[in-house]
């Protein structure tokens, strides 16, 4: 197969979208698709600047970023601490195994009827709802990362007088397992986002409760705008933590 | 071996050593006393225990049977031994230096007296100015010399070596023995030096340790501890050298 320079590639990618949009907006104009059913991609950049100038756009992204980050980081937090644990410490892995085969199947949504009973229809349900999938996600990636820790490694520590369980902890394990759990903490940030939009459809005020009005208002062009907001915040933010992520693992090859 | 040096204090001392793994006994009846500045060789064939040896000296394993003493360490932040292994293992996430420090950490010593204390060894070892790098960008030679470096950051009283040169090629590994016999005259630490290697051993050691004798359901044991007593300037061109290492090989075949 033959490899394309870097620039030709970016503009075959913009070719691609460029095509895709002008298939779509001549789809509807020529009324092979009715317009009801969705939006012309030319109306959005207007609807968009109608959202922004009205300040909602600001009040729902504002919301949903704040019940994400709440639900990251509780998910996050907890997700490596019980992680990391889980693989230090035999007795507790073996306590909570079974416990940990039997509630990581069920999907986070399927929390939202305790959400509701637990917590009302609150920014908290939310939050709580997204924190479970991160959770789990965090979990798995600390748990592998720290059992396929070098084992060598930690006689060195030994050798070197480093016995206890903290000094290894924080100069050791968590170091050495960083790559995996940083991993995990990326991929978290990608499902907590994902879970955002699901778990305001039940009424939270957020990106998700606002397309579920516009779309009972068959408002598909807002659908649209909202739709792409999801998929530009996540971009920018999944390539802010990248960056943090290389920056972090800089001693890597 | 000077008659000064048998007077001194032993800095360790085992007695009737047995080890093995699980319920197999691989190695018995191992005596060792080591006095400052001694320079002892471990060979013998692959899997006479060598390498598990080592550990039970160093405490990292428990023997089956018998024991070992390494008085306590002198008071001024310095480790009773250390060791430098077969692969550098340095932690790849810290830089030279911080790799250098890790034994000193938990000493008392502050921030900027430990980074002092990593430097006059990096000196040693000629790696100074590799303090800011991170481990994968030095090839595996000064990787090893980053190693020795920081067995030595400690000032050890004993300082146990595993082939650590078995894993270099031939020039580089003939370089690092010429700057161990330079170092060992910079340093007060008792070496314990573990080889397959016989021309090595009698190269630098003052006496040999040969272990052999295994047989099915028998363990190894000490065949003899040769005294080296050749000057250690041009060691190898020594008329005697070449006898005394086909005495060593005649023992373990």
């Amino acid at each position: 197969m033959t490899t394309l320079s870097r620039p030709r590639r970016v503009l075959y990618s913009a070719l691609g979208v460029g095509v895709f949009l002008v298939l779509w907006e001549l789809t509807l104009r020529s009324g092979l698709l009715p317009g009801t059913l969705v939006p012309l991609p030319s109306a959005i950049p207007g609807v968009l600047w109608l959202e922004l100038s009205d300040g909602i756009w600001f009040e729902v992204v504002g919301s949903s970023l704040a019940h994400y980050s709440v639900g990251l980081l509780v998910g996050s937090v907890l997700g490596i601490l019980v992680g990391v644990s889980a693989a230090l410490l035999p007795r507790f892995d073996a306590a909570h195994a079974w416990l940990a085969r039997l509630l990581r199947p069920i999907p986070p949504l399927a929390w939202i009827p305790f959400a509701i009973i637990w917590f009302g229809v609150t920014p908290t349900a939310a939050a709580f709802i997204i924190s479970i999938g991160v959770f789990w996600i965090n979990y798995f990636a600390s748990y592998s990362a720290v059992r396929s820790v070098d084992p060598g490694y930690d006689e060195v520590a030994r050798a070197f007088g480093q016995h206890g369980f903290l000094p290894r902890l924080a100069k050791v394990n968590l170091p050495a397992a960083s790559p995996g759990i940083l991993g995990g903490l990326r991929a978290g940030l990608g499902q907590g986002w994902m879970t955002v939009v699901a778990a305001e459809l039940f009424g939270i005020p957020g990106i998700g409760q606002r397309m579920m009005e516009a779309s009972s208002l068959l408002a598909t062009d807002i659908v649209v705008v909202y739709m792409l907001t999801i998929a530009a915040l996540y971009a920018l933010l999944d390539f802010v933590f990248m960056l943090f992520q290389r920056r972090m693992l800089r001693w890597q090859p | 071996m000077s008659a000064v040096r048998s007077e001194s204090t032993p800095v360790l001392n085992a007695r009737n050593l047995s080890l093995g793994f699980g319920r197999t006994t691989v190695l018995t009846d191992v005596d060792l006393t080591l006095h400052p500045q001694e320079f002892t060789a471990v060979v013998g064939t692959s899997g006479v225990g060598k390498s598990t040896l080592l550990r039970a000296l160093t405490g990292l394993i428990a023997p089956h049977d018998g024991e070992v003493t390494i008085p306590a360490r002198r008071a001024d932040a310095s480790r009773a031994w250390s060791m430098v292994f077969q692969a550098p293992r340095l932690f790849p996430w810290r830089r030279v230096r911080a790799n250098v420090e890790l034994g000193l950490e938990g000493l008392g010593l502050s921030r900027a007296e430990r980074r002092r204390r990593a430097m006059e060894p990096l000196a040693l070892v000629g790696l100074e100015e590799y303090a800011g790098r991170w481990p994968h960008t030095l090839s595996g030679g000064q990787q090893q010399r980053v190693g020795i470096a920081r067995a030595l950051a400690v000032r050890p009283q004993v300082l146990f070596m595993d082939e650590p040169f078995s894993a270099l090629d031939a020039i580089t590994r003939r370089r690092l023995q010429q700057e161990l016999v330079e170092l060992r005259r910079r340093t007060e630490a008792a070496i314990v030096f573990v080889t397959h290697d016989i021309e090595e051993a009698v190269s630098l050691a003052d006496r040999v340790m040969v272990l052999g004798g295994q047989d099915t359901g028998h363990p190894a044991g000490v065949i003899d501890t040769v005294e080296v007593g050749l000057p250690l300037d041009g060691r190898r061109d020594h008329p005697a050298f070449s006898a005394l290492v086909q005495r060593v090989e005649e023992m373990i075949a």
